[in-house]
């Protein structure tokens, strides 16, 4: 499929946040294993990671902005869900916890599920609106 | 909504996604429109309407209410 200027612009910024953001990982890895750092510099490297997401966070902002309506609501129908299926399963999670021994989260998983889920969502979404 | 939007399309030998760069929305919206599961604001509908130089009475149509039986 061709893609318009607009989504090709898009695709680079965004990958370039991700890139950034594997090349913050590294740092950030072989920064606290071989220099002797601080408490605040640590808490520095160990953070620089979040700054490219925000960036990726805002680009994919702008995008929306420039959706079509159609896609706008369709988008935003995606992050309902996504968000429902967060609640519910974290509201599960807790309620088993307060009964049950359960295996610990890591909540630095949270976000990656959220944009991934986003996005099959909405393409589940398209696809059933067009399939 | 029911619409004459494929119709139309047919007519000038247009795909949807001519249909959909003339206007500037995406593939998917004119496919949504055209296949009614999607309303199109009102923008849109003139947008699509102004397309083909016509009223968007004309292409558009309200779905048909069944009468409540007495």
């Amino acid at each position: 499929m061709k893609m318009s200027k607009q989504e090709i612009f898009f695709v680079k910024r965004f990958m370039t946040a991700m890139v950034l953001f594997l090349i913050l990982i590294a740092v950030q890895t072989f920064s606290i294993e071989l220099l002797e750092l601080s408490t605040w510099q640590k808490v520095i490297v160990t953070l620089l990671p979040v700054l490219p997401l925000i960036w990726a966070f805002l680009i994919y902002r702008a995008k929306y902005r420039a959706l079509d309506e159609y896609m706008k609501a369709l988008t935003g129908e995606a992050f309902l869900w996504m968000i429902a299926l967060l609640c519910f399963s974290s509201f599960i999670y807790g309620m088993l916890a307060m009964k049950f021994p359960m295996p610990p989260v890591e909540l630095a998983l949270v976000m990656p599920i959220v944009f991934g889920g986003h996005g099959l969502i909405l393409q589940l979404l398209i696809w059933k609106d067009n399939g | 909504m029911d619409n004459r939007i494929k119709v139309l399309r047919a007519e000038q030998d247009w795909s949807q996604q001519t249909l959909a760069e003339r206007i500037g929305v995406s593939r998917q919206a004119i496919n949504a429109v055209e296949r009614g599961k999607h309303d199109p604001s009102l923008q849109l509908a003139f947008d699509i309407a102004s397309q083909f130089n016509q009223r968007i009475e004309d292409i558009f149509f309200p779905e048909k209410k069944s009468e409540p039986e007495d």
